[in-house]
């Protein structure tokens, strides 16, 4: 009889502790560290949007040709330069990149670049709340610094006119090529007809089209303007939407670029989304949506301070393919037409 | 010098041993003071951690949790589409309640001038479900968030919601400064 109660004893234990074991690891499985997991909450509680971030394939007419890492830990800003170059700015630096995407060149930045541009040879950075000039690698030009509050989210150079978004005080700046304040563009004149600038977040961006308009996003607007260097408002277009044609959230578009014949591409943050716009404004097709982009879900993020680097670059190169500078993961992608 | 002024090792070395006590005991009293205020602590989201999961309405042990959305004035951009407010396909861009993201209403529009609007958050009316946490964050510029508030939370000592967050956003900080707010 003994023997009996020790064997059962040491089957009820083990038995315990098989138990133990199982729950325990279906308890680490069933874990959600994600905060991704079913909600105890009913569905109006849940806030979906995997059903805007699909994009009908159809609609989708570029496909990548090659991505590359920036090798920065916070990228910012991309610029598209002669032969295929491929510049990117970030930390304290902007790397150069030839078109396969091989590192040829760097330039150390004394302070943290915020937007870049390349004209007539040479290369202007913003930072923060001054241009800083280079040709080549080398440093030639240190233009005063603006108002304290100044953010410079993007440059545009164009004949003899530089000009400079400044985020942080929802205007544009006209600079001339000796780096002299002209002018202001943006700004609210009842007068002259211009709404002005509404800038929520640290975006604003701004191009120069073939026609020789400045264009500038009007991101809290939903809306892209052109305006003479005089400041002259033209013309705007864009529509607050949650489909494909429109610019869908509070602020947006965050960056855009033009090709040469005057069309548009643009990119939205939180759906992400880079497209192309006819130069009319009419929209176009899509360049890429969250998946081509390399992103799941609807979401590239889920705390505030993943999702406040998602505001992308893009730029167009010389042979009019569409580069994108993804922030949150510090790569280049540059897609091209289905059809090249 | 008269004899009786001077000072020998003996009585220079007491009056010194004096001096260090004296600013021992009040170094110690200081200190036990200012410790006795902070060694409280209580519990508080880390709003640049949070997820906005939906657990902090759920798992609180009240009834109606204790966890309620808050707003950072200084850090919104009084979007006159706020995908705070707004669900991410709005019918129209006005305050009725289709239009609305926020279940139980507790988000509250007010037009300030040409195009800014400024929300405000009816807290007896938020289940600190954090949809509208989501939609800032994704969309705007998060000043939308989630905070414990005090006034309700019966602080604990295993917080049932701190046990099932996900992202390691609950934490104790200390009782004197009870609150993680945004900065711009």
């Amino acid at each position: 009889m003994k023997p009996f109660v020790s064997h059962f004893k040491i089957a009820a234990v083990a038995a315990v502790v098989a138990a133990a074991a199982i729950a325990g690891i279906v308890a680490v499985v069933r874990l959600d560290t994600t905060g991704g997991g079913p909600k105890r909450l009913g569905d109006a509680f849940v806030y979906d949007i995997d059903k805007l971030a699909a994009i009908d394939p159809q609609l989708i007419t570029y496909r990548m040709l090659r991505t590359f890492e920036t090798g920065l830990a916070e990228s910012r800003a991309i610029a598209a330069g002669p032969g295929g170059a491929v510049y990117a700015a970030g930390d304290r630096q902007v790397r150069i990149f030839d078109k396969t995407g091989r590192r040829t060149d760097l330039i150390e930045i004394d302070g943290t670049p915020t937007c870049l541009a390349i004209s007539g040879g040479r290369l202007y950075v913003g930072v923060r709340d001054r241009v800083e000039v280079y040709s080549g690698t080398q440093r030639t030009e240190a233009w005063p610094k603006a108002a304290a509050d100044s953010l410079f989210s993007s440059i545009a150079a164009a004949g003899g006119d530089v000009f400079v978004a400044d985020a942080g005080n929802r205007v544009v700046l006209r600079y001339n090529r000796q780096g002299s304040l002209v002018g202001r563009i943006g700004e609210r004149d009842p007068e002259r007809n211009v709404p002005g600038l509404v800038v929520p977040s640290p975006y604003l961006d701004v191009a120069v089209g073939p026609d020789g308009l400045l264009r500038a996003a009007n991101p809290g607007r939903l809306c892209i303007e052109a305006y003479t260097s005089d400041g002259y408002l033209e013309f705007s277009w864009g529509k607050p939407s949650s489909s494909i044609e429109g610019f869908c959230g509070c602020c947006n578009p965050v960056n855009f670029a033009m090709f040469a014949g005057g069309r548009y591409v643009t990119f939205e943050k939180g759906l992400q989304r880079v497209k192309i716009y006819n130069a009319d404004g009419s929209f176009g097709t899509v360049a890429a949506g969250p998946q081509q982009l390399g992103y799941d879900g609807a979401r590239p993020c889920r705390t505030v301070t993943e999702c406040g680097s998602g505001g992308f670059d893009v730029a167009v190169d010389d042979e009019q393919n569409v580069l994108v500078l993804d922030t949150v993961r510090n790569v280049v992608r540059i897609f091209c037409e289905k059809t090249k | 010098m008269k004899a009786d002024e001077t000072t020998d090792r003996r009585s220079f070395l007491r009056r010194i041993g004096r001096w260090l006590g004296g600013i021992a005991m009040a170094g110690s009293a200081g200190y036990l003071c200012f410790d006795s205020r902070s060694r409280g602590t209580v519990w508080q989201i880390d709003p640049y951690t949070c997820v906005a999961c939906g657990n902090c309405a759920t798992h609180c042990v009240l009834q109606e949790s204790a966890v309620k959305c808050v707003h950072a004035y200084a850090v919104c951009g009084y979007c006159r589409i706020c995908f705070g407010f707004f669900g991410p396909e709005p019918a129209g861009i006005t305050e009725a309640a289709e239009n609305q993201l926020c279940p139980t209403g507790a988000i509250n529009r007010k037009y300030v001038e040409d195009p800014y609007y400024q929300y405000s958050i009816d807290e007896a009316l938020c289940n600190g479900c954090g949809k509208c946490v989501e939609g800032c964050n994704t969309f705007g510029n998060g000043s939308l968030f989630l905070q414990v508030r005090h006034d309700r939370c019966l602080n604990c000592n295993e917080c049932a919601i701190a046990a099932v967050c996900p992202s390691g956003a609950f934490k104790r900080i200390p009782a004197g400064r009870p609150y993680l707010f945004k900065e711009p």
